[in-house]
């Protein structure tokens, strides 16, 4: 089982590259059907999730206690937020964008490999366990949303200076890479709104004596909450359209990572509950 | 060129192919030889009177018209097709207005025009359907044989897969679906989308056409002229006429718009479309301007979700488009050999079909003198036995050497058929089957 679970990183990897061959084709020919399911992806992620199962089984906790194993579940859940999204659009020319971004993640834990601590109490705890998916699942869908958010701006900005380049002819019109983006931005809310529940839930029933205002990532967490939800609910009152909501997603992202990398620096781990 | 070219024979049989197109002959010319369908089918009527030819069909395009034959006698077939496209255009010998081609050549010639590659405008979809169109009217006369059937059907292939395996026919090519394809890349769903046309004239036709094309009803207009107003009407039955006074309302209510007027002034300024883009509260608003001076105000261009395209964008595009397709000719060509090899395979086999039928008949004839002379050997009631495993024994012997003989022709190896001819005596049956005919 140890020798299964040590080539399955690199064995996903490859599975993943050949994926975003496969959507580079498809985005760069421009002659393959745009509308086919992603058997491939489909195929790579349901073993990336059979991998995530026994990983946990194999230490017995949710396996993102390390680096690498955050890296890997993060590249899991932006498969995931995508295979959602083409599902629900049928439209399978962006996939490229976020396949590169997944084998990244993917080759990413393979490098910074490194040994399991031993088992924590803390990422034993289901509820714990969901709470952590969550919020990567939240993060990913925000990720995704960027992507889209860049993808829409560059072939708005084609359009609009009548250069005729890379984007213009490969990609779903304005109306569905903003569908996609909004789709996305949706997914990762809800996901993100549940992780702060379960967090929120699992602290109350362990009396953990966490402070909430002076805990960096609860604080991000729910910053990052209230600036989705506001750029939600003003694309629906001030009826923004596929521009702004781009430049929020993007703009969104980049305060989410440089937030990550600050509290990054200044904790130990992600939060100031001992785990 | 009054003379065929010097690989025609006088008495060669074969594959071959007199035509006009436009790299040939000039448009006049092309005119006067282009046949409709129904004189079409006379002239295949009238070239199949002649005995020297086999097989006949015509493909008749705006910018092409060709004759296939299956030739008895190459050298005269070829005269009657000159004599055909002489008859209306007497000046057709003149050098360099037809082109002749023969058997492989010509075969090529028919799979690339299918594929587009032989077309004015490179990729264009029509000819396709013409190609059918041909094959299916040689049908209906009877002019077509095994030949031109199967040739046709090949080029029929060649063409569906150029457009399908490459990109020979994307992209937009014309002014009208250039628009169609900027409107493409900004709405979904564009056969739902409303599209008004400011100007009712020729290009308005064209654009008009395009979407219509599409699959888009949608269509509204306006013009300040009711004559011509009234007469695009008649063209386009579809299309709904608003007043020239509601032309705000009409563009801010719009999803595209393509103005084609010749009116010296901007009839889109940009207060006017600041205050639609106003109105429309920032849904998106394709303007194409195809008006000669322009009929928008270059500054709007600046105004956010608003997509200001001209004609130079639209020919700008036209041209990337060309330029991709041009890319995509090693491809397409790479198809039509794949087909013609095919075509090639097929021919081969078929010159094996009677080798082996005469070897079948030569052991059948053997068969039936060996029965003949033992069968008082056997009872009555054994002679239909006998019969039976004596034809089921020649069948078995001859299925493998048969199978061969086929596969052996379609990959080219001629002299394993002179070998199966010396081995089973079959010259004797040629010759004697030739002086019979």
């Amino acid at each position: 089982m140890t020798t299964a679970l040590d080539l399955a990183p690199a064995v996903l990897l490859v599975g993943y590259l050949l994926v975003t061959f496969d959507y580079g084709l498809t985005f760069f020919s421009r002659t393959e059907p745009r509308v086919r399911p992603s058997v491939g992806l489909i195929s790579v992620w349901s073993l990336h999730l059979v991998y995530l199962v026994l990983l946990g089984q194999e230490h017995d906790q949710f396996p993102a206690t390390t680096v690498s194993q955050a890296l890997t579940l993060v590249g899991f859940t932006l498969a995931a937020v995508y295979l959602l999204l083409e599902w629900y659009n049928g439209d399978r020319s962006t996939g490229f964008w976020t396949m590169i971004q997944v084998s990244g993640f993917q080759a990413l834990a393979i490098v910074l490999r490194g040994p399991v601590p031993p088992r924590s109490t803390l990422f034993g705890e289901p509820l714990f366990g969901a709470h952590v998916f969550l919020a990567l699942l939240g993060y990913a869908a925000f990720a995704v949303a960027a992507s889209y958010g860049f993808l829409f701006l560059s072939l708005y900005s084609e359009l609009k200076g009548r250069r005729f380049a890379l984007f213009y002819g490969r990609l779903p019109p304005l109306e569905v890479l903003e569908r996609m983006m909004t789709a996305a931005l949706v997914v990762g809310f809800v996901a993100l709104t549940g992780s702060v529940l379960t967090g929120g839930f699992w602290m109350h029933r362990e009396e953990h004596q966490l402070v909430w205002n002076k805990d960096p990532m609860i604080l991000l967490t729910g910053f990052t909450w209230a600036l989705y939800g506001c750029a939600l609910v003003l694309r629906r009152a001030r009826q923004w359209r596929g521009r702004q909501t781009a430049i929020a997603s993007l703009a969104g992202l980049g305060i989410i990572v440089g937030s990550l990398l600050v509290v990054r620096l200044m904790l130990p781990g992600f939060h100031l509950v001992p785990g | 060129m009054s003379e065929p070219s010097p690989g025609l024979g006088s008495d060669e049989t074969g594959l071959l192919v007199v035509g006009v197109d436009f790299h040939s002959a000039e448009l006049e010319l092309r005119e006067q030889v282009a046949l409709s369908g129904h004189e079409a089918e006379s002239a295949l009527l009238e070239i199949m009177a002649h005995p020297e030819i086999a097989e006949a069909a015509l493909l008749s395009t705006c910018n092409r018209t060709e004759v296939y034959l299956s030739a008895r006698e190459r050298q005269k077939a070829f005269r009657v097709a000159l004599d055909l496209f002489a008859r209306n255009a007497p000046e057709i010998d003149e050098e360099g207005c037809f082109f002749v081609l023969h058997d492989r050549e010509a075969a090529r010639r028919l799979l690339s025009v299918a594929a587009g590659l032989e077309s004015m405008v490179l990729g264009e979809p029509e000819i396709l359907g013409q190609v059918r169109d041909a094959a299916a009217l040689a049908e209906k006369v009877g002019s077509s044989g095994p030949i031109l059937d199967r040739l046709f059907r090949q080029a029929a292939t060649a063409g569906k897969r150029s457009r399908r395996e490459t990109g020979i026919g994307e992209g937009a090519i014309s002014l009208g679906y250039a628009s169609v394809e900027l409107s493409r890349q900004i709405f979904d769903e564009l056969e739902s989308r409303s599209l008004l046309i400011v100007g009712a004239g020729e290009t308005a036709d064209l654009v008009a056409r395009a979407l219509h094309d599409r699959g888009n009803d949608r269509i509204r207009f306006v013009n300040r002229s009711d004559e011509r107003a009234e007469a695009f009407q008649e063209r386009f039955p579809i299309a709904e006429r608003v007043p020239w006074d509601d032309l705000v309302e009409a563009v801010t209510e719009s999803d595209t718009v393509v103005t084609t007027t010749s009116a010296p002034e901007p009839i889109l300024d940009l207060p006017t479309l600041k205050t639609v883009m106003r109105a429309r509260r920032a849904r998106p608003l394709l303007l194409v301007d195809l008006g000669v001076p322009r009929n928008v105000d270059g500054a709007a261009a600046g105004l956010e979700n608003l997509f200001l395209h001209d004609l130079d964008s639209l020919q700008s595009l036209v041209d990337r488009n060309l330029d991709r397709r041009r890319q995509e000719i090693p491809r397409v060509e790479g198809i039509v050999t794949e087909e013609l090899q095919r075509f090639d395979e097929w021919q081969r086999a078929r010159e094996a079909q009677p080798l082996v039928a005469r070897l079948h008949r030569r052991a059948e004839e053997i068969r039936r003198q060996e029965v003949a002379s033992v069968q008082d050997r056997f009872p009555s009631e054994l002679h239909e036995e006998l019969e039976i495993v004596t034809r089921a024994l020649v069948r078995k012997i001859l299925h493998h050497p048969s199978h061969q003989l086929r596969r052996g022709s379609r990959e080219g190896g001629r002299a394993r058929l002179d070998l199966a001819r010396q081995l089973f005596q079959l010259e004797e049956e040629e010759s004697a089957e030739e002086q019979e005919s």
